[in-house]
């Protein structure tokens, strides 16, 4: 090799080595950011969320917050933004022939912060704390499908009966189901462990304090000072697969659906409607679209493929005739609704499935209710209320968390054209939550808007709910038959076929009134930048469920560009 | 006099103990519970184990003798939404947000409530007086959170001189004091103008006048203090008033206070914190109103207690 040569080479690798792609900036977990990211102390992202009582998914689901989760653990499993699950906490998994055992493998280089590895005890340990009918976990309804899950609930058997357990080494979890449930990968987006450790010594609060608070996610508890904020630091140590960008995460404590939108304006947040607790309102939508600059940080999304519907008490007159219950549902415009009031937040329902959820159908079922307002007479007149005459007058219960103006204005929509097409007078409610949901639950609401938006991206979650166990007045037992059936079948295109069939019961049997399903946008800043935040593989630009939640990647793709140094001080 | 406040005191024990049983039993009697079914109906087993970890399974009577006999060992109970801590805890740790911004609005409103009031009197029919009267307008028909929105957009949103909301730092109180201050100063002004006009026209200052007495004499010795004893009544329900915070103001501008509590309580059945503020306001109200009636006495001679 001649000198000149190496000569030659030493100056190109000097050279190199200075321009920017070579003298990428590493941010305190290694990793190395992106040529556009803006300087190390820019890389915190600041959002809003309402104040938590807990952090954790095993110690109570409503009480956290679903802006700031899943930080500190790991799931076995992430969703990405095209809805695909992706390795998190288990590197790997496989099921057993007869889709009864999954064999879920650890990723051994995932520690607590504590130094003890994550294992198989952990996830087991939280398993059986959820499953504790002396915990009193408020989502205990949803491992269902676990082995011994429903009984050790009830007091029948104790916790450690669940079908969760390690296998042959620490680093290897088995978990076995009643029935085969090919979406039990899916549901174990939720299962973000506790330490074993850490709840044993501290209690089950561990986690609300710094000096408690153990992480085996990517990141850890720097503060949370309560009623204010919770700040997170990148967690050095994290041994997971999707090491992120951000430094900090700010998560200031308020009311999104007041604060958000004014604090995003003020500059104060980056990150604005992405959950459902944000939801614009039509002024903020108006203000968002007369603005050149904020109607380019506006994206369409999806959220979490939510239904709005009107649902009945089918048990009891006058709604047990089911000819009573598809003269209403023709006697309702959706197309007019939409086009009218919901605008860019909602697409019209035809079906409980939104476009995009799996085996959704709403060219199949499209032309089962149509708007018809003679069609919607005859029918009340053959049920004994000609012209609406003898029949009750309603009150349309409306849940109040969900009453955003936008869906308060469809209420009285809807209640309109009930009286104009079929002369029954309908009084709208706005209902408070816990009252609502106490009356629906009990089977006792006559009738109500309300909706439902997915927990995991499988036809048995959205359609489990219409089952007669369920929340709803409702019953056909075909439909009970096939959603049960169809959802312990491993082969797939059966599967489909038979939840189509049960949706289609469901629309015909006019379980409910499918309304619209919520296509929520969100705002961010033009310097929050990642992968995740460009357009999936349907094109779609959206914040995609479950956002910023550490369920998901987005968190992990998520960084502050350069344009930064144009907005914050 | 002693025995007319023991009296007083004995009534408000009285008082105290039906407020906490009407509290009580009201808020049992209302659908739902601590635990949440937002989704899907919870197991019955988890449901009845929620209620039993609270206490809640026992007959409603035992409850509410339990929690008498517990709060007067000074046991108020874990607030539901924040478990880590104690009732007495979280109120310690938040009223002192709320009081801060509750006494600067005190001290604000009454000092320029009195002062535009004293100026629109002696001005009447002026600017002064027009504009006094605007404001007074705007301050009694206005909502506070209204004006909490407007404030926002001006200095936060377009100018960015001042933080939507937050706590911690001088700046954040500015704008929930502004949003708060407008509405009592507003009553104030109006009620020392009118007292300030009635007592003018009175007898005894035209005697002083036709005396020869200083205008300035005859206003800040004579007419300034009969005209004031009035404004103890204002005075004396804004105490509790704004004490205890709004729950708009906090919400809006994000302060960790008292009053988003009265809200955030009894929307998650939060028995322990809304039993507990339902008693924090009955003691608050029962002691100003004592308060304002020994005042009135030393004030006005012509008050005697029996």
């Amino acid at each position: 090799m001649s000198r000149r040569f190496v000569v030659s080479l030493l100056v190109l690798v000097m050279a190199l080595s200075l321009s920017p792609a070579f003298s990428a900036v590493k941010n305190s977990a290694g990793r190395v950011l992106p040529p556009d990211a803006a300087p190390l102390e820019y890389q915190v992202l600041r959002v809003m969320s309402q104040p938590a009582t807990t952090l954790d998914w095993f110690i109570s689901v409503y009480k956290r917050t679903n802006e700031a989760n899943n930080y500190f653990g790991e799931p076995l499993v992430r969703l990405n933004k095209n809805f695909e699950i992706v390795p998190a906490a288990a590197k790997s998994w496989s099921v057993s022939k007869d889709g009864l055992t999954w064999t879920f493998y650890l990723d051994k280089n995932i520690k607590w912060t504590d130094g003890t590895p994550l294992t198989a005890e952990d996830f087991v340990f939280s398993f059986q704390l959820a499953a504790d009918p002396k915990h009193g976990w408020d989502f205990a309804w949803f491992y269902s499908p676990i082995k011994n899950w429903d009984k050790a609930v009830r007091g029948e058997v104790p916790p450690s009966a669940i079908g969760v357990k390690q296998g042959k080494d620490p680093y290897t979890l088995v978990i076995t189901t009643e029935y085969p449930a090919p979406y039990l990968p899916m549901m174990m987006l939720y299962s973000t462990p506790l330490s074993k450790k850490a709840y044993e010594k501290y209690g089950p609060y561990y986690n609300n304090d710094p000096k408690t608070s153990v992480s085996c996610g990517p990141y850890v508890l720097e503060e949370w000072t309560k009623d204010k904020q919770i700040v997170f630091r990148i967690n050095k140590n994290y041994g997971g697969r999707v090491k992120p960008y951000l430094e900090k995460i700010i998560v200031t404590f308020g009311d999104p659906g007041t604060s958000a939108f004014k604090a995003y304006l003020a500059g104060e947040i980056d990150i604005c409607g992405y959950s459902n607790s944000q939801i614009f309102t039509p002024a903020d939508l108006e203000v968002i679209e007369k603005d050149p600059e904020l109607s380019k940080q506006f994206h369409q999304g999806f959220g979490d493929f939510r239904t709005f519907y009107l649902g009945f008490d089918c048990y009891n007159p006058p709604f047990n005739d089911l000819r009573v219950r598809r003269a209403f549902a023709h006697a309702i415009d959706k197309e007019a609704i939409v086009n009218t009031i919901i605008k860019k937040q909602g697409i019209v329902a035809y079906g409980f499935l939104m476009p995009g959820f799996p085996g959704s159908n709403p060219e199949g079922l499209k032309n089962i209710i149509t708007y018809n307002p003679e069609l919607a007479k005859k029918l009340l007149a053959e049920a004994g209320y000609p012209d609406g005459k003898g029949f009750p007058a309603l009150d349309m219960w409306v849940r109040a968390d969900l009453a955003s103006p936008t869906v308060v204005a469809a209420a009285n929509a809807i209640g309109a054209m009930l009286k104009k097409n079929l002369g029954i007078d309908v009084k709208i409610t706005v209902k408070e939550t816990k009252t609502f949901m106490d009356a629906l639950n009990a089977h006792k609401l006559q009738f109500y808007l309300v909706s439902y938006g997915m927990d995991y991206l499988d036809q048995s979650n959205m359609l489990g709910i219409w089952v007669s166990t369920g929340r709803h007045a409702w019953k056909n037992d075909r439909f009970d038959r096939l959603v049960k059936e169809a959802s312990a079948l491993l082969d797939k295109k059966k599967r489909d076929e038979m939840f189509k069939e049960a949706e289609k019961i469901l629309v015909e049997d006019v379980g409910g009134i499918f309304l619209w399903h919520q296509t929520p946008g969100a705002l961010w800043k033009p310097y929050v930048k990642g992968k995740d935040l460009e357009p999936d593989k349907y094109g779609i630009t959206a914040l995609h469920w479950p956002g910023i939640e550490g369920v998901g990647t987005t968190i992990f793709s998520i960084y502050i560009s350069k344009d930064v140094l144009k907005y914050r001080k | 006099m002693i025995g007319y406040i023991i009296r007083r005191i004995l009534g408000l024990v009285i008082v105290i103990l039906l407020a906490s049983m009407i509290t009580f039993f009201l808020m049992h009697a209302i659908p739902g519970g601590p635990f949440d079914e937002l989704k899907m109906p919870l197991p019955a087993e988890v449901k009845a184990q929620i209620l039993k970890k609270y206490g809640l399974d026992k007959p409603i009577w035992e409850q509410y003798l339990r929690y008498i006999w517990r709060a007067l060992h000074g046991d108020f109970g874990v607030p539901f939404q924040s478990p880590t801590e104690t009732v007495l805890s979280l109120i310690a740790r938040v009223w002192p947000v709320t009081l801060q911004i509750g006494a600067i609005t005190i001290l604000l409103s009454f000092t320029i409530g009195i002062l535009l009031g004293i100026l629109s009197a002696l001005r009447q029919n002026t600017w002064i007086d027009y504009l006094v009267t605007t404001l007074a307008t705007l301050g009694t028909t206005v909502p506070n959170f209204v004006i909490a929105v407007w404030l926002m957009l001006i200095f936060s949103v377009t100018l960015r001189w001042l933080p939507t909301g937050g706590w911690g730092e001088p700046k954040h109180l500015i704008l929930p004091v502004l949003a708060y201050f407008l509405a009592p100063t507003a009553v104030i002004a109006r009620f020392v103008k009118v007292n300030f006009l009635e007592e003018l026209r009175k007898d005894y200052v035209r005697t002083a006048r036709a005396k020869g007495l200083p205008e300035r004499t005859v206003i800040f010795k004579h007419v300034f203090r009969n005209a004031l004893v009035p404004i103890i009544t204002l005075l004396g329900p804004m105490i509790p008033d704004l004490a205890t915070g709004s729950v708009f103001i906090e919400v809006t501008f994000r302060v960790p206070g008292l009053g988003k509590f009265f809200y955030t309580s009894a929307f998650n059945r939060d028995y322990p914190m809304i039993v507990a503020m339902i008693l924090l306001i009955a003691v608050l109200w029962g002691i100003t109103y004592l308060i304002t009636d020994i005042v009135y006495a030393l004030i006005d001679p012509r008050i005697t207690f029996t």
